[in-house]
């Protein structure tokens, strides 16, 4: 497996020149004043577009401005967002954490959530476990985020005050920027163990719940319909069948045999899914005023600020690529026929 | 048999394994059934706890020492001589910087003094009789932030950086204008004509005295300096890379971009609070109280200042008493009213302007906006707001009396020009455009030499993310401009507001939509920056009438208060005929906070942080 791993790790690059090629092509729709924005690391620079345009050969043909691209690119200079009035790869880096821990929290809930709740729809089918589940799965699928949001936001917030907005409350924030808090990882939840700061962990997970009972409640309807009609077409198997022949107990039939093999497309969704919340927490990011890289986003399209587009872009394609070979590595992992050479 | 009998052994011991198998699974089931409802049980426990705890402190006053403040603009520069922005403005004055005078309270027409001793007249002899000379005695054992002591040579720094850095766009004709005698200090094309010694020669120090030499005489200069006459130290600015004060090097640092300078995001003023910090990542800034002011220090010991573009978001951080005051638009007032423990304080009226503006030469380069920049009914080419029946046909199809009733709620009035209620020179008896497509389509028509009724065209406009008030107006010109011929397309796009301003600055903007807050209570502030072919927007948009200039000139150096209004009223006709932009509305304004918030007042020329300005130094949570 290693020998794999070490395989597709060395094709990561090649796959990420051919996705920023793509995001390059797509640059080419905009003119060249437009792409010399690329290129534009300080608002000084504006006043010089022309020799930009000269200097970065914009005015050139595709591949030599492709070329001048990634040279850039490999220097780490993404450019210079004015949203967030800050080179683009700085504001990334300030960003990413937030969007992370409430991504990373999210994905936990929706794995055990996802999983269990698909598992017991399948083997209870028809029951009512199973007419909750379907009913979750739908209204999670076709109420819009926003919505589920704001209505969370006025129950938990407005009506109890359990649950506040953004991601710290006032003393937490004034704490944390005192001097007295070390800054480990970006992740408060994290830093204020490692700093044991236990109140403070205590104020980031509530202001984390809401975010992620939204993002939760969205996105675990898609893996519990996957793990459920993969269980059922496993409860069905042959293989199945003999175990419970054998006069195995339902429990161990049901999380030995039958789930384990029933994982396989729920890996590949879930991997996805990772980075599918890494980039789809635009919408919960706003409604919760949570300072991500989606919020930062949406200003940024909004705005047209094409450096931070397509930096945006181009990180979250090398996630992309990560995450697939997470999914096949994890295939391997649960299937044991599968192996990887 | 031995093999069946094995076989039969095997079976028995699968079914053994199989039963304590199933059992240890019961057992740890039930555990973890079992925790799971301790751990429940415990987490609602924790939560009504905490409940509890929130429902006690909710009765009594949150966070008494600090003031939370939620807006939905963010600052552009926190440098005093480049702000020119109501947010960054907000932030920076009276709370960082001060003045040399200021207004009393409320009042606009009476003067005290703050970083000068006395408010300087005709009477006490600190204005000469000519109208030229205005004698400031500054006042001693100031300090600014980082302990150093403001001089007056400190003081006449920083009048002469506010003039001589002038960039692009910013306020430094404000007293560029009555010291120097112009708006500027380059030409048309960028080239540097002021002469440092002119500037030297216009404030000078006289023992502990600033002397300010007025080019002509202008009636509105006390007016001017109560708001724009910011100190921070020169040694301080020059130690981080600023212009030190020689005459050899002020070109260097004229017109700068926005992050050329030090002060873009540090601060080093003498006022009652200190910046601490301005996260952009989380939108935040954070005030702390100056314990070395040299007044008392201020009652709140910070002030924190953040970015909730969410309207629900910020209602309900009020309603929890999480935030104290919240930046509401019009349409969104019924929602905050009645909320128990929250004060909505209504009928300020304010000297500030909505307006649509037309910009004459768009920059097309890498514009989205334009479409094709071509009049082909794809898009619009750079001078297609040249053409005064173009602006005519956008006056008359905006419904006025539609946007007023629903972006404020009925509470503004139609102003006829940029000379507003409240001000010299306002008559309301003199035209102004009303709502009438007949008229439209007729101005239309007419347009382009009849060619665009045909055509038709296609174009973004724009107003700033957030601004709910402004998205109605947008609206507006979208929907009854498209009802009028199928040709005509009108995007609309929003910007985050610093962004926005950039691109107005740029002449990027198409149709936008922009207010004009008072820098001083003069009609001279409305009629320069809206009608001067120098002015604020008429350079953002390319206006320009000769007529204008030499009234908007007139007016600003008569001393007769009757000779003046008359000429305000010949401006407020030219802006009627020219339609420069749409005079959409003169809102009267409202402010909402908690009722434990006090010592708060309404000055109408404080730059509106949440829907009007704030001292922070008079204010108190109890």
């Amino acid at each position: 497996m290693s020998r794999f791993i070490a395989r597709r790790l060395l094709l990561l690059p090649f796959v990420a020149l051919g996705v920023t090629a793509l995001i390059f092509s797509l640059t080419q729709l905009l003119t060249p004043a437009m792409r010399a924005s690329l290129y534009i690391t300080d608002p000084r620079q504006l006043n010089g577009l022309p020799d930009i345009i000269r200097k970065y050969h914009l005015d050139q043909p595709v591949y030599v401005q492709y070329w001048e691209w990634l040279r850039q690119v490999a220097h780490g200079d993404l450019g210079w967002s004015e949203t967030a009035r800050e080179p683009v790869l700085a504001a990334v880096q300030g960003f990413f954490p937030a969007t992370f821990e409430l991504a990373a929290y999210s994905f936990a809930c929706i794995l055990a959530l996802g999983i269990w709740l698909g598992t017991a729809s399948a083997v209870r089918k028809d029951q009512i476990i199973d007419h909750i589940s379907r009913f979750t799965s739908i209204s999670g699928a076709s109420l819009p985020t926003f919505v589920w949001g704001l209505v969370l936001l006025m129950i938990f917030y407005g009506h109890f005050g359990w649950f506040p907005p953004g991601r710290l409350g006032l003393d937490a924030d004034l704490f944390v920027r005192s001097g007295r808090f070390h800054p480990y990882t970006g992740l408060l939840t994290v830093d204020a163990l490692l700093n044991r700061q236990w109140w403070l962990l205590w104020d980031a997970a509530r202001h984390l719940v809401l975010p992620v009972a939204t993002l939760t409640y969205f996105l675990t309807a898609t893996l519990v319909r996957i793990t459920r009609s993969s269980m059922l077409e496993t409860l069905r198997a042959d293989y199945v069948r003999t175990a419970e022949a054998k006069g195995l107990p339902r429990a161990v039939v049901v999380d030995r045999h039958a789930r384990r093999n029933a994982l396989i497309p729920v890996i590949t969704l879930a991997s996805l899914l990772f980075v599918g919340l890494l980039s789809g927490v635009v919408i919960t990011e706003t409604v919760f005023n949570w300072p991500g890289i989606g919020r930062w986003g949406v200003a940024a399209s909004q705005q047209l600020d094409i450096p931070a587009v397509t930096g945006f872009a181009l990180i979250f394609a090398a996630m992309l690529v990560l995450g697939n070979l997470c999914a096949d590595v994890l295939y391997a992992v649960v299937d044991p026929r599968i192996r990887l050479r | 048999m031995a093999y069946l009998g094995g076989d039969d052994a095997e079976r028995r011991h699968a079914e053994g394994r199989s039963r304590r198998a199933e059992s240890r699974q019961r057992a740890v089931g039930v555990v973890v059934q079992r925790g799971l409802v301790v751990a429940v049980a415990m987490l609602v426990a924790v939560l009504m706890y905490g409940t509890g705890a929130r429902g006690a402190a909710s009765e009594s006053v949150r966070n008494p020492d600090s003031l939370v403040l939620l807006t939905y603009g963010d600052p552009e520069s926190l440098d005093p001589a480049y702000a020119y922005d109501t947010t960054s403005d907000g932030v920076i004055w009276p709370g960082i910087y001060e003045t040399l005078i200021t207004y009393d309270g409320s009042v606009l027409s009476r003067y005290v003094p703050r970083l000068a001793t006395a408010v300087p007249s005709v009477a006490n002899g600190l204005i000469s009789k000519d109208g030229l000379t205005y004698t400031f005695p500054i006042r001693q054992g100031v300090h600014f932030h980082d302990g150093t002591v403001m001089t007056p040579a400190d003081v006449r720094y920083s009048m002469l950086r506010f003039m001589l850095q002038d960039r692009d766009g910013g306020p430094s004709w404000l007293l560029l204008t009555p010291l120097l005698g112009t708006d500027s200090t380059r030409d048309s094309k960028g080239n540097v004509v002021v002469k440092y010694a002119d500037a030297a020669k216009a404030v000078t120090v006289e023992g502990q005295n600033v002397v300010f030499h007025l080019n002509h005489p202008y009636a509105a200069f006390l007016s001017i300096l109560s708001a724009w006459s910011f100190v921070l130290p020169e040694k301080w600015a020059a130690a981080h890379g600023d212009w030190d004060g020689s005459a050899a090097s002020w070109t260097k640092y004229n017109n700068p971009k926005l992050q050329d300078r030090y002060e873009f995001d540090h601060t080093n003023g003498t006022g009652p609070f200190m910046l601490q910090t301005w996260d952009r990542q989380t939108k935040e800034l954070i005030l702390v109280r100056n314990d070395h002011y040299w007044r008392a220090p201020a009652k709140l010991a910070r002030v924190v200042i953040r970015t909730v573009s969410e309207f629900p978001a910020r209602q309900l951080e009020l309603q929890r008493g999480d935030a104290d005051v919240i930046a509401v638009d019009r349409p969104d007032q019924t929602k905050v009213t009645g909320i128990a423990g929250v004060t909505v304080q209504d009928g300020y009226p304010t000297l500030v302007i909505q307006v649509m503006h037309f910009n004459q030469k768009i920059d097309s380069t890498a514009n989205p906006d334009v479409g094709s920049g071509k009049l082909d009914g794809n898009g619009i080419p750079p001078d297609f707001f040249s053409d005064v029946h173009v602006r005519r046909g956008f006056a008359y199809a905006f419904d006025y009396n539609t946007f007023i009733r629903d972006a404020f709620r009925g509470k503004a009035l139609q102003p006829n020009g940029p000379i507003i209620q409240g001000l010299l020179g306002y008559d309301a008896s003199l035209p102004k455009f009303t709502f009438d497509k007949q008229k439209a389509i007729a101005e239309f028509k007419e347009a382009w030499g009849g060619k665009l009724w045909d055509t038709g065209f296609h174009f973004t406009e724009t107003y700033n993310t957030g601004n709910a008030a402004r998205q109605i107006g947008a609206q507006i010109i979208k929907d009854v401009v498209e009802s009028l011929n199928p040709k005509f397309k009108v995007d609309i796009r929003n910007i985050q507001f610093s962004s926005f301003l950039q691109v107005t600055v740029e002449h990027k903007g198409t149709l936008y939509a922009l207010g004009w807050a008072a820098d001083y209570p003069d009609p001279d502030d409305f009629a320069q920056p809206f009608l001067a072919s120098n002015g604020d927007y008429p350079k953002r948009n390319g206006f320009s009438d000769p007529r204008a200039d030499q009234l908007v000139k007139q007016g600003a150096e008569t001393a007769d208060p009757a000779k003046r209004a008359q000429i305000y009223r010949e401006l407020t006709k030219i802006a009627y005929d020219d339609v420069p932009g749409i005079y959409e509305a003169q809102a009267t304004q409202f402010v909402v906070m908690r009722s434990w918030v006090h010592g708060w007042y309404y000055n109408a020329i404080l730059p509106p942080l949440a829907n009007v300005g704030f001292d922070f130094y008079t204010i108190t949570k109890q």
